[in-house]
């Protein structure tokens, strides 16, 4: 097929259909103090020790920032452990034993709406800070670091496209809870001080379109808009969501901040809500198991659950006999992970297990699929030949560095090539 | 439930329901009609032509991918086994594509030994020594062809049926208002006229291209290009050679020789074009100019062969990374009219229009 291709099917349908299974039996739960973004942690409480809802147990240190990690039930720290992470690396984690009270921590207070109306953008800034927010889109970026710009900012944008397929998070979220998506847009805004907000929503989604829009008749004082955006992928990607939403065409490797638009996942604004509200970090997040290699569920569950125990209440693997592929997040850019023990964080909303097939790939025909299909408008199959020939000055050429590892380009391929696998490689060459 | 097996994989896990193969046989099914055409009007001549390429193109494929490809083995039939195993329908399907292809660019009583040669020569060179499959720089069928036209000239006096005394090798040889008294345009429709077995029905190759373009395992762009470029050219001759005579003219330029058929099935050939949209449009400017240019100073039935050749020479040219751009810029769009209608003035004055 010689074609541009931007649709995918995203078999969200069915499990939008799951009945959704709050699990909060956990007897333990596991912490990373590193991850991704932050190598190194250190933890502040000792083994023994009784700890509540929403107490600080830990700090992740990052680059430029910390992060404060929190406990998300009530009970004693017993231990440390190896487990998996989202993105399939092996960190250590710290043990709390549930005693299922779920007891509050003293700080956990809620505001009033006086005290918010009189909070400043440092103060904004510093209770994101303090409840740890993070990009809960799968970025995992601070979010104080995000609405502490210095750039004068016009509109906040509430990214709901979630273009990947069998992800159903930030649509749960829409449809669950819009008032307090829309409030925590409005904090955003007020933390800014932006005039507009805009929430980016699948035109498809009809549902959420309306939902969102009888939501936000009580906020009329508010200039916020629903903008219906394509259904195609990666109509997600920050990037793009903020050109189709507001029509500003935002260049790679700048900051939307520069062009005054902050963009922000739903769910991050949601659990801003809940922060400046009530000040509680992010407790729980929905998550769904799907894929064919397992009993498909869709739970809500605390933040440090282990996952084995989400797919053993959910009922198990199907055709155990068949070698499995575990894939933390969506089919398109998710990570693998080679073991089940693995614990939810923040930016965990899927695991998918797939029966794995191994598929020969043919050699390249040039249809130019993959050009035709980039949404950055690289050239996937020269790029794979420059890292066959491993030339640097071609790679440069070329611009691999803009690849944003959508996945399409292995997508569409006729013939099967790994194509995302050869951008890899081109960056790691270009890199040096 | 711990005794699973995980195995390690990269972004993305999941295809598109697409493959090679169907793209191999989407073309193999649009040449059908054009195929069925030649065999109720050449019969056994046909027959035995096509059959005979796709022996060839498919053997030499089999016996290139035998002796290059490398399989583990215990012992040397174990060895063999395992690249029979490997052997896949792509090896098949891509050469009786070329086969195909190259059968219907020859006329029907052409000698069989001609046939064979130009097959070889075609498959060999054309694309195993290039590595096979998708790394051929040249089309192989168009190859081919040439190669017969030049090595084995004496061969073609005679090989197309059909010949009165007005007509030549194909409706293009003869001289333009002359040619309408013996072949009407409906003639050239539906194939009633000399020529190359494909090449002849204008009916049976659109058939084909609707199936192609509906299928999408054709690019319309190089199509739509070159059939662009070269109705304004043949009008702009129309205008200035046979001004009374200039939509018989512009018809008769398209239906006859091999335009169509080298505009649907060997210019959309994806191994040998170039990979970015605008790249495609010039590669269909290049092509479809050549082709007029061929037509109009010179005197070849495989013109359409030679200009594709050397569009295909030109591809590297157009995919150089330097300038090849998936986009359609502004600098594109200046470059490419500025030279389609540096073309179409050219043509003008060429053809003596400014004595008008």
């Amino acid at each position: 097929m010689i074609t541009k291709t931007r649709n995918i099917p995203d078999g969200k349908d069915v499990l939008k259909k799951l009945p959704l299974i709050h699990y909060l039996e956990a007897p333990y739960l596991y912490y990373p103090i590193t991850n991704q973004r932050c190598p190194e942690g250190e933890t502040c409480v000792v083994f023994g020790q009784f700890v509540k809802v929403g107490e600080v147990i830990g700090t992740r240190k990052g680059a430029f920032f910390e992060q404060p990690i929190h406990a998300t039930v009530s009970g004693e720290v017993v231990g440390h452990e190896m487990k998996f992470d989202a993105s399939g690396k092996r960190v250590n984690c710290m043990i709390v034993k549930n005693d299922f009270k779920y007891e509050l921590h003293e700080s956990i207070q809620s505001r009033t709406d006086e005290t918010i109306e009189a909070l400043t953008k440092a103060d904004y800034v510093q209770i994101a800070k303090d409840a740890g927010l993070v990009g809960l889109g799968g970025s995992g970026f601070p979010t104080y670091i995000k609405l502490n710009t210095k750039n004068k900012i016009d509109i906040i944008l509430a990214n709901g496209v979630e273009c990947e397929p069998k992800l159903i998070s930030d649509y749960e979220v829409m449809m669950d809870s819009p008032e307090e998506l829309i409030q925590g847009l409005i904090y955003a805004m007020r933390a800014v001080d932006a005039p507009k907000g805009i929430i980016a929503v699948k035109k498809k989604y009809v549902e959420v379109i309306e939902r969102l829009r009888f939501a936000l008749n009580a906020y009329q004082a508010h200039d916020i808009e629903v903008v219906a955006v394509g259904n195609h992928y990666p109509q997600g990607w920050e990037l793009e969501a903020i050109e189709a939403a507001t029509g500003i065409k935002v260049p790679q490797f700048k900051l939307p901040a520069d062009y005054g638009i902050i963009p922000f996942n739903v769910s991050t604004l949601q659990s801003l809500y809940h922060a400046v509200r009530f000040n509680l970090p992010v407790l729980e997040r929905y998550f769904v198991i799907s894929g064919d290699g397992v009993v498909n569920k869709s739970f809500k569950a605390r933040i440090g659950t282990p996952i084995q125990s989400l797919i053993e209440l959910g009922g198990g693997y199907v055709d155990k006999s068949i070698p499995k592929t575990l894939i933390m997040g969506g089919p398109m850019m998710g990570s693998n992970v080679t073991n089940d023990d693995i614990v939810t964080t923040h930016t965990a909303t899927s695991l998918i297990v797939q029966n794995s097939l191994m598929l020969d790939d043919d050699p390249c025909i040039h249809c130019a699929s993959c050009v035709y299909s980039c949404p950055v408008d690289i050239q996937p199959v020269q790029i794979m030949n420059a890292v066959k020939a491993n030339d640097k000055d071609f790679l440069k050429q070329l611009s691999v560095d803009k690849c944003i590892e959508c996945g399409l380009c292995s997508f569409v391929c006729p013939s099967k090539i790994h194509l995302t696998d050869y951008m890899r490689e081109g960056k790691r060459i270009l890199r040096g | 439930m711990h005794n699973m097996t995980f195995v390690s994989q990269t972004s993305p896990y999941i295809r598109k329901d697409t493959s090679t193969k169907r793209m191999m046989f989407d073309v193999l099914i649009a040449l059908t009609p054009v195929v069925f055409f030649s065999v109720y009007r050449f019969g056994l001549d046909a027959i035995s032509r096509i059959l005979l390429s796709v022996i060839i193109f498919v053997g030499v494929e089999a016996l290139y991918f035998l002796s290059v490809t490398r399989a583990d083995g215990y012992n040397l039939k174990s060895k063999i086994v395992n690249k029979f195993k490997k052997y896949s329908i792509n090896n098949f399907s891509a050469p009786a594509v070329s086969a195909v292809i190259y059968a219907m660019l020859i006329p029907d009583q052409l000698h069989l030994y001609v046939v064979v040669m130009g097959a070889l020569f075609g498959a060999g060179l054309g694309k195993m020594i290039f590595g096979g499959l998708g790394m051929n720089i040249f089309n192989p069928a168009a190859l081919g062809r040439v190669f017969i036209a030049l090595a084995f000239t004496s061969f073609f006096t005679g090989s197309y049926s059909f010949i009165d005394a007005a007509a030549g090798a194909t409706a293009l040889s003869t001289s333009f208002p002359n040619v309408l008294n013996s072949y009407s345009l409906i003639d050239l429709l539906v194939g009633n006229v000399p020529g190359s077995m494909g090449e002849i029905n204008a009916l049976a190759i659109l058939i084909g291209l609707v199936y192609l373009l509906i299928r999408k395992s054709a690019d319309y762009r190089p199509i739509l290009s070159g059939l662009l470029i070269f109705t304004v050219l043949a009008t702009i001759a129309g205008f200035v050679l046979y001004p009374t005579l200039v939509f018989e003219y512009v018809i008769f330029q398209l239906l006859s020789g091999g335009l169509l058929f080298g505009l649907t099935f060997m210019i959309t050939d994806p191994a040998t074009s170039p990979i970015t949209r605008p790249g495609r449009w010039w590669f269909g400017l290049i092509i479809g100019s050549l082709v007029f240019f061929i037509r109009i100073f010179g005197n070849l039935p495989e013109g359409v062969a030679f200009a594709l050749l050397i569009g295909n020479l030109l591809v590297p040219l157009l995919d150089y990374p330097m300038w090849s751009n998936n986009l359609f810029t502004k600098k594109f769009y200046v470059s490419y009219s500025s030279v389609f209608v540096l073309l179409a003035v050219l043509t003008f004055v060429l053809l003596g229009g400014y004595a008008i």
